[in-house]
């Protein structure tokens, strides 16, 4: 037998175990299902409703400008062009206009009944010369928006403390030292380790997805293989940070506290329950160097706006630059 | 004479300032079972890791058969820990089809499981295992590649008298088969059963070395027990200063 095939051998031993004792904890592997989908199940009942019928306007100038600001049941908003344009693709905004002192350009959703009777009103309203445009797209709703983010978060969820924890609990019960003694490697035991994971995290995804959306009536317009492609990247460099944590932490309590400070700041700042749209730069910032928030990126322009893989190849680089320097470091710092 | 399976010289092991073995010499032959005795924190677990290729030597060096720890040392090697944790929710079953897939040529698993006894709990997950079917099956996990050295480090604690008596049918099994066994205990009545060769270690160092009836006879008592009772009271600084 080749050194490969012997090395393959052993890693396919320990994935098989690590496999047989996922499957066989009832508990766990119920609650990574049951969980998300309660989640799901909980925000359709509160937010699959009609909208509000309150009329939204975006501008891209203040609002004073505007004879339009002087109606109530107006919601006036202030945004840059492209986001104002996206905005009302999705339906998030009924009507966009950018206002100058001698003209206003218009821009209005062909779809949105709310943005007719806007356009009625601008034009009966106004003295100024006015240009349109327009766009189409069928409307948002919360729940479209925040199903990928509680995807996202299941798979974070599912890759850190079904590696980061587990190790540290192999750790600190002795197990990892007995595997020492055997012909095993430290990259045999954590390759076996990644693929397990990954496996039960995409699978677990797919199930989620699949279920819920069977149920449910929420957006998905693009391709589910490119959302697959999603799932893995973003549960591998998931997976490689949970290793990197695990890899010398001796202490359950310990880990427990990592895992956390991670998970936190991914939950508060990735936009999985609300958009970071109108937050400070500086906050925006702070979220492109969070994988959660690059999975969810890619997800909602996949899912809400069907992107192809160029479109979401930048998000996609990030998260494979997470998964090189989560596996680096964890093969080079790991301690049985 | 029997060959040197491995020999010891001037092995040391420090963590930070503090000394846990400091400077053993020894020799274990081929087919014998060599005891390592010695009270609670004398260096017992630590020379056992360093003769497992598990922890590394501060100074000094183990030979095996006269030349360095070869590669594929841990193929050579089977070892039953003090105590070793298994994956939750694996069966006997489970975990010799895990261990044997470690190795290029694993032992038959119906042998394991008839001569470690294990057919009656094979599928049964390893947290609702008895203290006795424990051991037998870590025994069996050592064994699992026939290797040539076994270390049992302390695999009688905890046990009852009849599981403790079964396991030592085993160990002499395993000694028939001219394997050569490296063991720790606590219990002076098994070492004396079983080991052709004892050495006492206190604070990391060789305080005595012999077979256990000639270190009964020098010592002028009437058994083991009463060797390292004199051994290990008050009087073991003494003692040491007076062999030193």
């Amino acid at each position: 037998m080749s050194r490969v095939a012997r090395s393959l051998k052993r890693m396919m031993a320990i994935f098989h175990a690590r496999n047989l004792e996922y499957l066989r904890d009832r508990a766990s592997f119920g609650w990574n299902l049951v969980f998300p989908v309660l989640i799901v199940f909980a925000l359709a009942l509160v937010f699959s409703g009609p909208q509000k019928s309150i009329f939204t306007v975006t501008v891209t100038t203040h609002a004073n400008q505007l004879e339009l600001a002087q109606f109530p049941g107006i919601d006036i908003q202030i945004a840059e062009r492209e986001k104002a344009l996206e905005r009302l693709s999705r339906q998030q905004t009924d009507l966009v206009i950018e206002a100058s002192e001698k003209e206003i350009n218009y821009w209005i959703n062909q779809n949105s009944a709310a943005g007719a009777i806007l356009e009625k009103l601008l034009r009966s309203t106004e003295t100024r010369t006015l240009s349109r445009g327009q766009t189409d797209g069928a409307a948002i709703r919360y729940i479209d928006w925040v199903i990928p983010g509680i995807l996202g978060m299941n798979v974070m969820y599912s890759a850190l403390w079904g590696v980061g924890y587990v190790v540290v609990r192999y750790r600190q019960s002795g197990y990892l030292r007995r595997l020492k003694a055997t012909p095993l490697t430290k990259f045999e035991f954590l390759i076996a380790q990644v693929i397990s994971r990954l496996l039960v995290t995409v699978v677990a995804s797919c199930i989620v997805f699949a279920g819920t959306h069977l149920l449910l009536d929420y957006k998905m317009v693009g391709s589910p293989g490119l959302l697959l492609l999603i799932a893995l990247l973003g549960g591998l460099s998931m997976i490689t940070v949970g290793l990197a944590i695990a890899c010398r932490t001796e202490s359950k309590e310990f880990a427990d506290g990592l895992l956390n400070s991670i998970t936190f700041p991914m939950l508060l700042l990735s936009g999985v329950w609300f958009s970071l749209d109108g937050s400070p730069a500086w906050v925006q910032g702070v979220a492109q160097i969070l994988p959660l928030t690059h999975i969810l990126q890619a997800a909602r322009a996949v899912m809400l706006d069907n992107a192809g893989l160029l479109d979401i190849s930048l998000n996609l680089a990030v998260l494979v630059g997470f998964s090189v320097v989560g596996m680096l470091l964890s093969t080079r710092l790991f301690k049985w | 004479m029997p060959e040197v399976i491995l020999e010891v010289s001037n092995l040391k092991k420090s963590y930070d300032n503090v000394v846990a073995v400091d400077g053993l010499d020894f020799k274990i032959k081929k087919g014998q079972c060599f005891g390592l005795l010695g009270p609670n924190g004398a260096g017992k677990t630590t020379t056992l890791a360093m003769l497992e290729g598990i922890e590394i030597p501060s100074e000094g060096e183990i030979r095996y058969k006269g030349n360095f720890l070869p590669r594929n040392y841990q193929e050579l090697i089977g070892i039953q820990f003090q105590a070793t944790a298994l994956q939750d929710f694996l069966t006997p079953f489970d975990n010799l089809k895990l261990f044997s897939n470690f190795y290029d040529h694993p032992s038959p698993m119906g042998e394991l499981i008839l001569k470690f006894r294990l057919d009656d709990f094979l599928h049964r997950d390893t947290r609702r295992l008895s203290g006795g079917q424990r051991q037998r099956l870590l025994l069996a996990l050592a064994l699992v590649h026939n290797p040539e050295i076994v270390f049992l480090d302390e695999p009688t604690t905890g046990l009852d008298p009849r599981s403790r008596r079964d396991l030592w049918d085993i160990v002499k099994e395993l000694k028939a088969e001219g394997r050569t066994l490296i063991l720790t205990t606590h219990y002076m009545e098994e070492a004396e059963i079983l080991c052709d060769e004892l050495l006492i270690l206190s604070v990391g160092r060789t305080l005595l070395e012999g077979t256990p009836d000639q270190l009964v006879r020098n010592a002028n008592v009437d058994n083991l027990d009463a060797l390292f009772l004199s051994l290990t009271g008050e009087d073991l600084v003494k003692t040491q200063e007076v062999i030193t």
